[in-house]
């Protein structure tokens, strides 16, 4: 068989099959996604924010802090002004002037993970919430996040849904398709106690687990999914609230937007090689996500051989006329459209199909989300990733990861 | 441990794992059905050409012992024939492109090409019988996966097209595959002296080698 054929059945393979789980699951359980364990008692909780020169957004972001609906006397704020130059700190000040909950917690520039770990130490809450200085849960959002800790011990951490706060051009509103095809299918994976990542815009963590595995790590630039692969790979278990929603600022610029995936990108690499000793063994951390998460970055470049191998056989074949055409050759020849009935050509609808049925489970709350917009998505935006994948490749190759961490 | 894995959240990957390589299955099952239609459809087609094979071989005896009084009709009637196998082998083409070249299609194609190459020698008898009365334009093109080879094949092939239209009968146009290790093809690869794909024979005495304009073409058919 040829060497091509195999490499696009083993992508299809694994796509259709990470596609299937994802649909089977959403049908076993799909009805009971709102639902969350209803707290009886409230334990006490710390907020923390950590920000550098974050002058635009932190004022809101303390807002929404204060706003949240939670039993008085049982909430507390930290934010932590991890040097900023610019004027957050005023901002911070000026809010805990007026509010005895909030504390501030000046340092010198550290970086995110450390600011957090400082902040720990600190923390008077039984839980602990991570919000990011850019974003802004809603009002009832912990209280529909605290009920799972009640319902068991080994419950280490519990994520919300995010949704993008603006999104006004072309890569701020495929951003709020993507954040919400993210948060559907981290809700789906939840059913199989595999959430994987607790993302920074909120979430809450039993503050003496978080203690007692090393707190967050500052040699990885992704510290949220270090933190959560850590809890997973010892057994603790965390899950995800789809009715917990924060809403963050997103970048506005595809620059802003590589650099920001670059970031994730590169994290994923780090912790995929710090917890590689850990893959097909143990537990669900060890055979699936692992599994899941390497095949997703194995897939990814197989996917960019690919679409570079269709480039060069038709974009270049076109370009290889050029001297023909010049002649009088009538290029259009190559434009005739043969619709082959191959193998690859039936697997490969399939893939679509059931990929265009899983942005449609997965989008069903959003406004745009007919057909056309799904295969602009993943036509037009879905493609884009190769960019900060490649870069992450290149600095990971390079070592040169330092400009993300402190 | 079966029980276990079958009642617990591995369950998933179990059963998921079923569908996909049933999916997979029915995918490949189909693929392979088309697959196997196609080129059973070009071979039959190929195949066609066994009768057109004999019916060469025959006029070839014709050729021979013929007199210059019935020249009119069998050139006529070698035009027919050649314009018959140009057009059928135009629409294989089309076949072929959507294929990959098997084993049986292969096999089917050096007949075909051997076909082709004794209408090509036929041409020559008949012209040496009846003092040139029409031009024999022979186009000997590589099998190749190259991509800039196949750019200047498909503009050759385009043009030799054009040209064959607007002259209609005063040529006969043979694309022959050179390249498919063919001893006569090989022998008239010597006698020609031709050592690159693709060339133009033209009537036995112009080898054009590569990418040629129109005009060059036409200058040894007017």
């Amino acid at each position: 068989m040829d060497k091509i054929i195999i490499l696009y059945s083993v992508m299809f393979f694994f796509g259709i099959y990470f596609l299937l789980i994802f649909i089977i699951l959403k049908f076993r359980n799909g009805k009971t996604i709102y639902d969350y364990p209803e707290a009886k008692k409230f334990p006490s909780i710390t907020l923390i924010t950590p920000a550098y020169n974050e002058e635009d957004s932190i004022a809101d972001t303390i807002k929404a802090l204060l706003d949240i609906d939670y039993p008085k006397g049982k909430k507390e704020i930290i934010l932590v002004n991890d040097g900023s130059t610019d004027k957050t700190l005023v901002i911070m000040k000026k809010f805990a002037k007026n509010h005895k909950e909030i504390k501030i917690l000046d340092k010198k520039n550290s970086g995110k993970s450390d600011s957090l770990n400082q902040a720990i130490k600190i923390a008077k809450g039984e839980l602990i919430a991570i919000v990011d200085a850019d974003s802004y849960p809603t009002k009832d959002a912990l209280k529909k996040m605290v009920g799972y800790f009640e319902q068991d011990k080994d419950m280490a951490a519990v994520t919300s849904k995010v949704f993008v706060k603006n999104k006004k051009n072309f890569i701020e509103k495929f951003q709020d398709i993507d954040y919400r095809v993210i948060a559907w299918s981290r809700k789906i994976l939840d059913y199989i106690d595999c959430v994987y990542v607790t993302n920074g815009p909120l979430s809450v963590y039993r503050k003496e687990v978080v203690k007692k595995v090393g707190g967050f790590n500052t040699k990885i630039v992704t510290e949220d999914i270090e933190l959560t692969w850590n809890l997973m790979s010892k057994g603790y278990k965390t899950k995800m609230s789809y009715s917990a929603i924060a809403y963050t600022s997103i970048p506005k610029t595809l620059r802003a937007w590589i650099k920001q995936r670059v970031r994730w990108n590169v994290g994923g690499f780090q912790v995929l090689s710090k917890y590689r000793n850990y893959f097909l063994r143990e537990n669900l951390f060890g055979y699936f996500v692992i599994s899941y998460v390497s095949l997703s970055f194995i897939l990814s470049f197989l996917g960019i051989f690919l679409l570079l191998r269709f480039f060069y056989y038709t974009i270049f074949k076109y370009l290889f006329t050029i001297p023909y055409i010049m002649q009088g050759y009538n290029p259009f020849i190559f434009m005739e459209i043969k619709f082959n009935l191959t193998i690859m050509l039936i697997l490969g609808m399939v893939f679509l199909l059931f990929s265009l049925f899983y942005h449609k489970m997965a989008l069903h709350e959003a406004k745009n989300n007919n057909i056309p917009t799904i295969f602009k998505y993943i036509f037009l935006y879905r493609p884009l990733y190769i960019i900060p994948l490649v870069i992450a490749l290149y600095k990971m190759a390079r070592k040169d990861v330092g400009w993300y961490t402190k | 441990m079966v029980h276990e894995i079958v009642t617990s959240k591995y369950r998933i990957f179990i059963e998921t794992l079923f569908f996909t390589l049933l999916i997979l299955l029915i995918g490949f099952l189909m693929g392979f059905l088309v697959e196997y239609g196609r080129t059973n459809k070009i071979v039959e087609y190929y195949r066609e050409f066994e009768v057109d094979a004999l019916d060469i071989t025959l006029q070839n005896y014709y050729y021979q012992s013929m007199d210059e009084s019935t020249c009119k009709e069998t050139i006529k009637q070698n035009f027919i024939f050649a314009d018959e196998i140009y057009n059928k082998g135009l629409l294989l083409e089309k076949y072929e492109d959507a294929n990959e070249l098997s084993d049986a299609i292969l096999l089917e194609k050096k007949k075909y090409v051997l076909l082709k190459t004794e209408l090509w020698l036929n041409s020559v008898l008949l012209k040496q019988k009846c003092e040139q009365p029409f031009h024999t334009l022979v186009y000997l093109y590589s099998q190749t996966d190259d991509l800039i080879k196949e750019a200047e094949q498909n503009s050759i092939a385009d043009i030799l097209r054009k040209i064959k239209e607007e002259k209609g009968n005063e040529i006969i146009l043979l694309p022959i595959a050179g390249d498919l290790d063919l001893d006569i093809i090989n022998l008239q690869k010597r006698i020609y002296n031709i050592t690159y794909l693709p060339s133009i024979i033209i009537d036995e005495k112009i080898v054009l080698k590569g990418y040629q304009k129109e005009e060059e073409i036409k200058k040894y058919l007017d």
